[in-house]
């Protein structure tokens, strides 16, 4: 399964959020994208998922021999497709619990074998399955949102900056979780706004966006040394 | 010295009245919660199934005893059906709009809905308080069985509408939506399904009470603002939004109004206006209500 933008233009409040942005991720390439706040990452994503509709340029999605124009669809056709997202800030629905954050986005009771494989990658939420959302804290929403994208299977995960705001130690178990979840075969988009070192190594390739246009693609090892990614993103 | 007997009669009396009041806002609140629509027409489907009760009551049954259950199931179906239709017709494409024009859309729909109703059943008062079931006898005083049924089914409601979102996948999905309708759709939950089903469920609910309060409030054109002022204030007391909220706020205003209606008349309707005010100052989400969640 493959998402592509190609040539993708949209405009928020008159302005143009993503000029041209052409990027893919799938069939077992994750990618990076990053670029400073406002750069347009969340946009990308919101438009992938279909919430946003670009003016010009289009997003297909190619799954089993077929492709879709997720810009004609609706979210939860998309999300249909495989693709999970967990969005910027975790958005955990509050007064429900762990277990029915999950029920909801599957639409129905999560099969069993599928729940203990989302345990045993995050052990954390086995324990507190019956706590509401708006008791859990931010690392333990970060592994829901997580989770929560995970149970209709997707091939493709979607992550807005999941390692924001985050203690050292809860970025290194959901680093690993990530690892974990990529080496199952689920390819990863993970967004990052400054620190491209602690996503590197969960991906293959990084892009870089700056004022909604894609400065950088390549090698997420060699975007250090890129002199417009320097520049651009990390003003040096 | 005000007689036990009589603040029995006056206590059944308020709770029949909370009961009507229930019916009718929670679905307002429930509509309200999920798809951020403040339906003005609300009051206009508890109007229609007051009339649906007319009709299958006396039309139909001629006053037979068999209405207590036809009339109520049909107004609700109906109504149901009603709900989608509007839904999908006029207030879909209305979605993420300026509130003005949803407001003017509802509002139009009131105007649409007196003018059928006076067409279909003509502008005078449908008086039918046709009362098979017999009555309870309490001291001096006899209240209708009829009083004591409308208020049982107004706690059955509660209790179902109680198990519906603590307890079924539709439930669930439409707190999710309430919360976060886009994120909600972008995890697979299908919205549109959420908000026909929350907008038909809400109108089922006011065609109900409307079915069942005609036999005691008659039905008439323009019954439907005035339930609908009312009810404004129940979710405003209450919260908009939460179905508790709803709940103790129609008990309160049901309670205020009938108090007052026994000893003080004119304050009547002031009295309501009064703690809406009050519950405003002090907590102006209502007493059950969240803070808004940020408008994209
Ligand atoms: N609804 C909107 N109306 C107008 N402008 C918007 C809207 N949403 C976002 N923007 C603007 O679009 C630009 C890109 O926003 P976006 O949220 O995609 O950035 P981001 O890269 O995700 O930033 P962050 O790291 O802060 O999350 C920003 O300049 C933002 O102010
Ligand atoms: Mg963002």
């Amino acid at each position: 399964m493959r998402v592509r933008l190609e040539d993708v233009w949209v405009r928020l409040g008159g302005i143009d959020v993503l000029k041209s942005v052409s990027l893919e991720v799938g069939d077992g390439v994750s990618v990076a994208l990053v670029g400073r706040n406002g750069a347009g990452k969340t946009t990308t994503l919101r438009t992938i998922m279909g919430i946003l509709k670009p003016y010009r340029g289009r997003v297909e999605v190619a799954v089993d021999g077929r492709t879709y124009e997720a810009s004609r669809m609706k979210p939860y056709h998309v999300a249909a497709l495989g693709i999970g997202y967990v969005p910027q800030g975790r958005m955990i629905f509050p007064d429900l619990t762990v277990e029915e954050n999950l029920e909801v986005a599957r639409g129905g009771p999560v099969p069993e074998d599928l729940l203990e494989w989302i345990y045993s990658i995050m052990p954390e939420l086995k324990k507190i399955r019956g706590r509401l959302g708006i008791h859990l804290s931010g690392g333990e929403q970060q592994m829901l949102a997580v989770a929560r994208a995970l149970v209709r299977n997707p091939r493709i995960l979607l992550l807005d900056e999941p390692l924001e705001g985050l203690a050292p130690k809860i970025v290194a178990s959901l680093t690993q979780a990530l690892a974990e979840i990529r080496d199952s075969g689920v390819s990863l988009l993970i967004t990052e706004s400054g620190n491209l070192k602690r996503v590197r190594k969960l991906v293959d390739k990084a892009y870089g966006i700056d004022r909604g246009e894609i400065i950088y693609e390549g090698d997420p090892h060699k975007m250090l040394e890129d002199p417009v990614a320097r520049r651009r993103i990390w003003g040096l | 010295m005000v007689s036990l007997d009589y603040v029995a009669v006056q206590t059944i009396n308020a709770l029949f009245y909370s009961s009507i009041l229930f019916l009718v806002a929670s679905g307002l609140s429930l509509i309200y919660g999920i798809m951020r629509i403040l339906n003005l027409a609300h009051g206009a489907f508890y109007m229609v199934g007051a009339y649906l009760a007319y009709t299958v009551i006396i039309l139909w049954a001629s006053g037979s005893t068999l209405y207590f259950l036809v009339a109520p199931l049909v107004a609700l179906a109906a109504l149901a059906a009603l709900g989608v239709g509007v839904e999908r017709g006029l207030i879909r494409p209305l979605y993420g709009k300026p509130e003005e024009l949803q407001l003017l859309a509802t509002y139009a729909l009131i105007l649409v809905f007196d003018d059928l109703v006076k067409m279909l059943w003509g502008a005078e008062y449908k008086s039918f308080t046709v009362l098979a079931g017999g009555s309870l006898r309490i001291g001096r005083f006899t209240v209708p069985h009829y009083f004591v049924a409308v208020i049982l089914v107004g706690f059955a409601v509660a209790g179902l509408l109680w198990l519906v979102f603590s307890k079924t996948m539709l439930g669930k999905q439409m707190r999710a939506t309430a919360h976060n309708p886009e994120i909600a759709a972008a995890l697979g939950v299908n919205t549109d399904r959420v908000f026909v089903a929350a907008f038909a469920l809400g109108a089922a609910l006011a065609g109900l009470a409307g079915a069942v309060a005609a036999p005691i409030l008659t039905a008439y054109p323009g019954m439907g603002t005035e339930i609908i002022v009312l009810s404004f204030a129940v979710i405003v007391i209450g919260g908009m939004g939460s179905i508790t909220g709803s709940l103790v706020g129609s008990l309160i205003v049901g309670f205020a109004r009938t108090l007052m209606a026994a000893t003080y008349p004119i304050m009547e309707i002031a009295l309501i206006y009064i703690i809406m005010a009050a519950v405003l100052l002090v907590k102006p989400v209502g007493l059950f209500g969240r803070e808004e969640r940020e408008r994209r």
